[in-house]
């Protein structure tokens, strides 16, 4: 198989962004990747940008974006995945460079939400959930991961106190990101105590709406080589859906099928097994997620997420860290911007540039992005 | 044309199983089955998964369900703001069939457990008309 790479990182701060458009979102976070992989607009051969573009104003923001970045007449198009959009958008870019369609293809993932209220986007999401069937009844995001998290607590016993310990770890790192949204630890009382927004999801168990962009420059390797000294090579993508409908799903709602499904693929193509991973980065939209995802990737058994965490072994120095950049619920979830950030941070890691939060010897590295309610998730396998 | 009156907030009008409509208003609650092979579907649809074949008949469904997980809405979206908190759940008939639906005031978030019986009944609330789970 071709071996594709990425070159090149860039990432604005995220955040309640109120100075700054959709594009120039974009912009920050394209214009550092430049900086960052030592290139100029003329050595990228076109853009794919990623995001679920209900939440912005613009429609088909690529059009906007690729002017804005001045990469005119170059190919530009949208993919969209939920807030999965930019995860596929790394598998999107490794197509086109494998294929030798491209060299050098530009990942913009970008959301700018909060010219929304949070009760306008909850209504949005909730109608990223199926719309003849669920919607109408008033779903909204946390009420869906809420459901998985009420199944978990009921059969594996998970207590809202762990729940509660996701966000107390991963505020601790996010404290350390001078991008993340929330850069203030946070205590167990405190996240106990905060109001309920879906039962036994509380406020400080969820990430948050917010405004921010993600770049990946992905290069094919004869030019990669050239580019930088330090190229990350994608070593393992998967891709896998799920029913859109609760309904629609098997089992107690105690794991994310299509996590599995996406991490089997990954770690084939890979050739790698969840020991392998030194560093990982999980889609903690809530609390409940991050533990779910620990048993789904093979981090931990079945029912045996909570106990991963409260052992200390996905910390800085654990068996498996994640989610040290302070993840999606210190980050804020600017849904098309957050798997290339996730991105970002791992290639960081295997860079030997995370600084605080380096993980010794860190080599292969893992993403995992799920889209809305889990009807799409991916997970990309990185090697330094 | 009809469908829009499916839930509280209905976000579709136009669908090929919108006949459920006159069964919630008739106070059944229906799927249905394809004339072909047999296979049985709820929520409804229009095609066979299975034959490809689109033509199908409604049949009611059983109404009691064995409640898989559930949840306490505090924060809705606009348009459900006055009724919040309310309920959502996930429940799952004896065929293996599920339905996610909300949940009757009637029953407190604290009687709530996953596995525990409960049925699944149409409801009419000003023009909309869905079901809901109750209290067998
Ligand atoms: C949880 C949620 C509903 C809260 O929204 P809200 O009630 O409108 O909150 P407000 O905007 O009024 O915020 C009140 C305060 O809490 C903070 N806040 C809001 N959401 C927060 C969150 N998730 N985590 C931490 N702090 C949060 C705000 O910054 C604000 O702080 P301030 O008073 O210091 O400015 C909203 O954050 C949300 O929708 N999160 C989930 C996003 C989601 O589902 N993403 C998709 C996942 S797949
Ligand atoms: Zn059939």
């Amino acid at each position: 198989m071709a071996r594709v790479a990425i070159v090149g990182v860039g990432h604005s701060k995220f955040g309640k962004r109120s100075d700054a458009s959709l594009r120039e979102l974009a912009f920050e976070a394209y214009s550092e990747a430049l900086d960052d992989a030592e290139l100029e607009s003329s050595s990228i051969d076109g853009s794919v940008v990623c995001s679920a573009t209900h939440y912005d104003k613009q429609r088909s923001p690529a059009g906007v974006v690729a002017e804005y970045l001045g990469l005119n007449p170059k190919p530009t198009f949208n993919v969209e995945a939920a807030c999965a959009s930019s995860a596929v958008g790394l598998r999107t870019a490794w197509s086109l460079v494998s294929s030798g369609l491209h060299d050098v293809f530009a990942v913009v993932g970008v959301q700018k939400m909060t010219e929304l209220s949070n009760k306008e986007i909850q209504e949005l999401m909730g109608r990223a959930g199926d719309v003849m069937w669920e919607s109408p009844f008033g779903t909204t995001m946390p009420s869906y991961y809420a459901m998985y998290a009420t199944a978990h607590m009921a059969r594996y016993g998970t207590t809202e106190e762990d729940l509660a310990g996701v966000t107390v770890k991963n505020r601790k790192y996010g404290a350390k990101n001078p991008k993340a949204m929330f850069q203030k630890p946070i205590g167990v009382e405190e996240v106990l105590k905060s109001r309920p927004v879906s039962t036994p999801l509380k406020l400080f168990d969820c990430c948050a709406n917010a405004d921010g962009a993600a770049c990946l420059i992905v290069s094919n390797a004869e030019r990669a080589k050239k580019i930088t000294n330090k190229p990350v090579w994608v070593a393992g993508l998967g891709l896998a859906s799920s029913p859109m409908a609760l309904a629609g799903r098997h089992g107690a709602m105690t794991s994310f099928e299509v996590t599995k499904n996406a991490a089997k693929s990954a770690y084939e193509m890979a050739h790698v097994k969840p020991n392998d991973i030194d560093v990982a980065e999980v889609h903690d939209s809530f609390s409940i997620t991050e533990i779910l995802n620990y048993e789904d990737l093979g981090f931990a058994r079945p029912g045996k997420g909570a106990k991963l965490l409260k052992d200390g072994e996905t910390e800085l120095g654990g068996k498996i860290p994640v989610n040290i950049d302070g993840g999606l619920i210190s980050k804020g979830h600017p849904v098309g911007a957050t798997g290339a950030s996730q991105i970002t941070s791992v290639v960081q890691q295997l860079r030997k540039e995370a600084g605080d939060v380096q993980v010794d010897g860190a080599r292969i590295g893992l993403a995992q992005n799920i889209g809305g309610i889990g009807m799409y998730a991916a997970v990309s396998i990185l090697r330094a | 044309m009809g469908f829009e009156k499916f839930g509280q907030v209905g976000y579709i009008s136009q669908t090929k199983v919108a006949p459920l409509i006159s069964y919630l208003q008739k106070g059944v609650v229906a799927g249905t089955r394809c004339k072909n092979d047999g296979k049985f579907y709820f929520p409804p649809r229009a095609d066979c998964l299975d034959c490809r074949k689109s033509d199908m008949e409604w049949v009611p469904i059983e109404s009691r369900a064995r409640l898989v997980t559930f949840t306490q809405v505090f924060f809705g979206p606009p348009a459900f703001e006055q009724s919040t908190p309310y309920t959502l759940g996930l429940a799952e008939f004896e065929n293996g069939l599920r339905v996610f639906a909300p949940i009757s005031k009637d029953l407190d978030r604290d009687e709530l457990k996953p596995e525990m019986e409960l049925v699944l009944r149409p409801r009419h609330v000003g023009e909309g008309v869905f079901y809901q789970l109750e209290k067998p």
